[in-house]
């Protein structure tokens, strides 16, 4: 979950942006052999905050205007519930079927880092292989034309085989288990800092979006050792709640830091 | 006393439109909203008494109430406001008292405009006012924001902000109109700084066009012009006649799938059909992970030819007028070969690693957090089925063969817990099991034990189809229970957190229909002590007695629910001597069924109230110290004639009733056990049981003892079965 994302939806700001990101998920790795699914791909992520009351047809105007039209294809808004555990946030929502394949998650975010959103964000993420490979009219994500002469396969085959390789085979779930303690001792370590100051005398200089970046990084390796299925159920949870203590105290400085600001701002 | 006034009557209709509500919600919110609007209507006084029902529809965009007629006004209410008692509302010259004056002014009137009314205390001096009732149109208007966001949904969404209102989805448009055509009337209100008014919106594909209506069938018609069909009932038929016609010559017909066909028609507005097709290749993979995953994943019916045999097509219902170019077909062709791809990834990269090899995977896949692991559970199990096995071998119900591969097919039950395909499809569990074992060599009684072992999944489903696979399932659900209530999850009242009602009822229906030698009582004993060997214990003290009336409850719930056996029968069955409460199943099962069936004779009650009668001297003799149930009956101090014959009936009948339970024949034994009327009968009428001589008197006692422990209470306590109960 993009910075940009996770911080800008806290608090009363609006804020409407729109960026590229890479989508990362151990557990959908298939070594490049399947034609839809990616270990690795990437998404269009729109934030809208507060979004428009006619959000749904905004976001069917921009599949129209990149060619997607509705007298010849089905498009279906299906009950999808995004949830990110680790990060304290989730959403009510949809993905949204062109055609019976899932090309966006449609989400109306409740919460981010354990806190209440308010008011609240439209997030859409949009699926770009896939929506590509549509448009292009072809069978499978790596056959899409990067220009005249490249295919997406000739881009990234070699990194998909690869990712799932590591994540499924050899990744070390003992290696893989330290660093997620190194990176959730950094991340602690800072934090401890920050809150065994007065909360009104906290530092305003505070690595905010480092420590975000370990907290991520956390939540990343737990997607490979859940992947490796190296890890029980009750591992599980206990796992996700020690990153999402991470993640909420993240949010709370953040929170902390932008009401002071904006009361410096006011003097 | 209320003044009824000729009443206008109008009709109303109401359209909350929604961004998609999620399928499985939308007939549950239909129905609420109903039942919402009834009760508002009722509250709000505006339902004349022949007023017909509130009607509903949905679509995922839209939840719609009318009714043709509701009262356009309230009745008017005549109020009766009670003063002072009339005695001190005037003094002895007639004129009115303070008391009478100052009620007068609090009720803005005059004294003389007050009235005296006869109340059940006496007369008291009071007024009379006509309230007028209100404009439906502005008591709705106060109302209907609150029926339609107390709609109740199982998970619902802020939209706008914290103090913004919560609902399913996002409420986009609001259509509430009272009266029809010229008449017609917006009811006003506001959610969510959406206003009220008369439009609603046509199919998502036609885009935010706003349309006018001004009556229900306007309101309908206007909308199936715009390609929305607002009765699910209708959609439904469509869905039907157009999966017909899409498969019309073909010779194929899709599964027959109730719950796929429901979501189906609350996930569409204008539904339409589509054959596609696969490629055969994949015809390799199982028929059950096929159709799964076009079910479960793309919700397309699976396709079969005459045979019965799956075929490389599927029929998928599109929410579009038309695929004139073909393109959603191939659309969805192309996503469910991609759907295939990975169950084929799924397929083959779980069977690099054999089940056998999966089972120290299990150590790391919880049952329940008190209850251990998989691999717990299996070690449990295991225990628990050595001892059904021998058991069953005891009764040449199984032999050593069988039991090796019971043991075997329980080490690889639970093993495909840790493949891809069942993290997948979550509900494959077991099904996945069988066929990896069976890909893998596993023996075939031992692959169909495991694919099994997760039935009965309810009382209607059926057992295991081998006795291999009835053993792994009744060891499954054995340690279940047992460890379970070890833990203290044992069901109380409504809650049941663990689901053990419906093992219980596993538990008793394999062992009716499947184990029918299985000692039931004899194994449950030995699994608790297998379960506390390796549990810590958090439940009450007497384990044993809660577990064994925890399935005597499930036994007589199969006996009365499942096989429609009158209560006081099973009562009787399962109060018998022997052996003890459910003991083996299936016996009692057969006794329930031949009992009941003789138990309406006359013969037969009047044995029953003999029981009874036998059973209260019995009782009320207990006192004394003299006797012991199971004293010898002393022949030389029996009397001639009724005592004696008595005696003799009772020995010849215990001879019969020992052989014809041995056999099973319970049908027989029962009707023996009437022949003895005319003895018991002429005994109570000739011979007087609490003779004074002490001697006599502990004699005869004796011998209505052995006679209610061999005979009345022996193959089912005949004193539980009620006279009156015939034919209820």
């Amino acid at each position: 979950m993009c910075p940009e994302t996770f911080f800008r939806v806290l608090g009363p700001k609006p804020w409407s942006v729109a960026y590229v990101q890479p989508s990362r998920r151990p557990a959908d790795g298939r070594y490049g052999e399947n034609p839809n699914r990616l270990i690795k791909h990437t998404q269009l992520q729109v934030i809208l905050k507060p979004p428009p009351e006619d959000v749904q047809e905004v976001y069917l105007r921009s599949l129209r205007d990149i060619g997607i039209d509705f007298h010849s294809h089905d498009i279906r808004f299906e009950e999808d519930n995004w949830e990110a555990p680790t990060l304290g946030a989730w959403g009510i929502g949809w993905q949204v079927m062109l055609d019976g394949l899932e090309i966006t998650q449609f989400t109306y975010f409740q919460q981010s880092g354990g806190v209440d959103l308010d008011p609240i964000s439209v997030e859409l993420t949009y699926g770009l292989e896939r929506i590509v490979a549509f448009l292009q009219n072809v069978n499978s994500v790596y056959e899409v034309k990067w220009n005249n002469s490249v295919k997406y396969r000739d881009l990234r085959h070699r990194e998909e085989f690869e990712l799932s390789l590591y994540d499924f085979e050899s990744a070390s779930p003992e290696s893989t288990r330290r660093l997620f303690e190194i990176y959730e001792a950094e991340a602690a370590r800072l934090l401890k800092d920050y809150f065994a100051a007065d909360p009104a005398r906290r530092p305003t200089r505070f690595p905010l979006l480092k420590v975000y970046e370990f907290c991520l990084k956390c939540s990343h390796l737990f997607n490979i050792l859940d992947a490796r299925g190296a890890i029980s159920v009750t591992e599980r949870v206990a796992l996700i709640t020690r990153i999402r203590k991470i993640a909420t105290e993240v949010a709370q400085v953040y929170l902390e830091q932008s009401t002071a600001a904006a009361e410096v701002k006011s003097v | 006393m209320t003044v009824e006034q000729k009443n206008r009557t109008e009709a109303l209709l109401i359209e909350v439109g929604v961004e998609e509500i999620p399928a499985r919600f939308l007939a549950g919110a239909e129905r609420n909203l109903g039942e919402r609007l009834t009760e508002a209507l009722q509250t709000l006084r505006l339902l004349s008494p022949d007023a017909q029902p509130v009607t509903t529809y949905s679509t995922p965009r839209r939840l719609v109430a009318r009714t043709p007629q509701i009262l356009a006004r309230q009745p008017d209410e005549t109020e009766e406001v009670i003063g002072p008692p009339a005695k001190i509302a005037f003094d002895q010259t007639g004129n009115p008292t303070r008391a009478a004056t100052s009620f007068a002014e609090r009720n803005s009137t005059r004294v003389n405009k007050l009235l005296k009314i006869e109340t059940p205390k006496g007369l008291y001096l009071g007024l009379r006012r006509r309230i007028r009732g209100r404009a439906a149109r502005e008591v709705l208007a106060e109302a209907l924001p609150q029926v339609i966001l107390g709609i109740n949904f199982p998970k619902s969404m802020y939209w706008t902000s914290k103090a913004g209102p919560r609902f399913i989805r996002p409420i986009r448009w609001l259509l509430a109109i009272l009266a029809e055509n010229e008449s017609a009337r917006v009811v006003p209100f506001e959610i969510a700084g959406i206003r009220s008014g008369k439009s609603t919106y046509g199919h998502r594909v036609a885009g935010l066009t706003a349309i006018p209506v001004k009556s229900f069938e306007e309101y309908a018609a206007k909308l199936r012009e715009h390609q929305v069909e607002i009765d699910p009932g209708k959609r439904s038929e469509m869905i039907r006649g157009e999966v017909k016609a899409v498969l019309e010559g073909t010779g194929l017909s899709v599964f027959p799938d109730e719950d796929l066909h429901e979501w189906v028609v609350n996930s569409t507005e204008w539904p339409r059909s589509i054959l596609g097709a696969f490629d055969r290749r994949f015809l390799h993979l199982p028929r059950e992970i096929l159709v799964t995953v076009m079910r479960d994943h793309q919700k397309y019916f699976a396709v079969e030819n005459e045979a019965g045999e799956l075929q490389p097509n599927f029929v998928t219902v599109m929410n579009l007028g038309q695929d004139t170019a073909g393109l959603i077909r191939e659309g969805h062709e192309r996503v469910l070969r991609a759907r295939f791809a990975d169950a084929e990834f799924f397929w083959e990269a779980d069977l690099r690693i054999p089940l056998e090899s999966r089972q120290v995977m299990l150590e790391k896949v919880t049952f329940q957090a008190q209850m251990g692991s998989y691999a717990a559970k299996v070690e449990r199990m295991a225990a628990i089925a050595r001892h059904i096995c021998a058991d069953l071998e005891s009764q040449g119900a199984l032999d050593a063969e069988g039991s090796s591969r019971v043991l075997h097919a329980v080490r690889l039950c639970k093993c495909d817990l840790t493949t891809q395909m069942v993290r997948e499809f979550t509900e494959l569990q077991g099904v996945v099991g069988g066929l990896y074992a069976r890909e893998q060599g596993e023996l075939e009684a031992v692959a169909d034990a495991i694919y099994d072992h997760y039935k009965p999944a309810n009382i209607a489903d059926e057992c295991p189809r081998n006795k291999v696979g009835a053993v792994v399932a009744l060891a499954d659900r054995l340690d279940s229970v047992v460890a379970g209530f070890t833990v203290g999850l044992e069901p109380t009242g409504s809650s049941d957190p663990f689901g053990l009602r419906r093992a219980g009822n596993g538990i008793i229906k394999i062992a009716v229909e499947s184990l029918t030698t299985l000692n039931l009582a004899q194994v449950t004993e030995r699994a608790i002590e297998a379960v506390e060997a390796g549990l810590a214990r958090n439940g009450g003290e007497d384990l044993g007695h809660h577990v064994d009336s925890f399935l005597r409850e499930r036994m007589e719930f199969y006996l009365r629910e499942v096989a429609g056996i009158r209560y006081d029968t099973v009562r009787a069955v399962l109060s018998s001597a022997v052996p003890a409460g459910f003991g083996i199943p299936a016996v009692a099962f057969a006794r329930a069924k031949a009992l009941e069936q003789v138990r309406d004779t006359d013969d037969f009650l009047a044995l029953a109230a003999a029981a009874k009668r036998t059973r209260n001297i019995l009782t009320k003799s207990a006192s004394s110290d003299l006797r012991d149930d199971n004293a010898p009956v002393h022949t030389d101090l029996l009397g001639e004639g009724p005592e004696r014959a008595l005696y003799s009936a009772c020995q010849g009948l215990m001879n019969d009733l020992g052989r014809l339970n041995k056999s099973g024949e319970f049908g027989a034994a029962f009707r023996a056990m009437a022949g003895i009327r005319p003895q018991v009968d002429l005994f109570f009428d000739k011979v007087l049981v609490m003779a004074e001589d002490d001697a006599l008197r502990e004699n005869r006692l004796r011998l209505l003892a052995q006679l209610n422990r061999d005979v009345f209470a022996s193959l089912a306590e005949l004193s539980e079965i009620a006279a009156e109960a015939r034919g209820s």
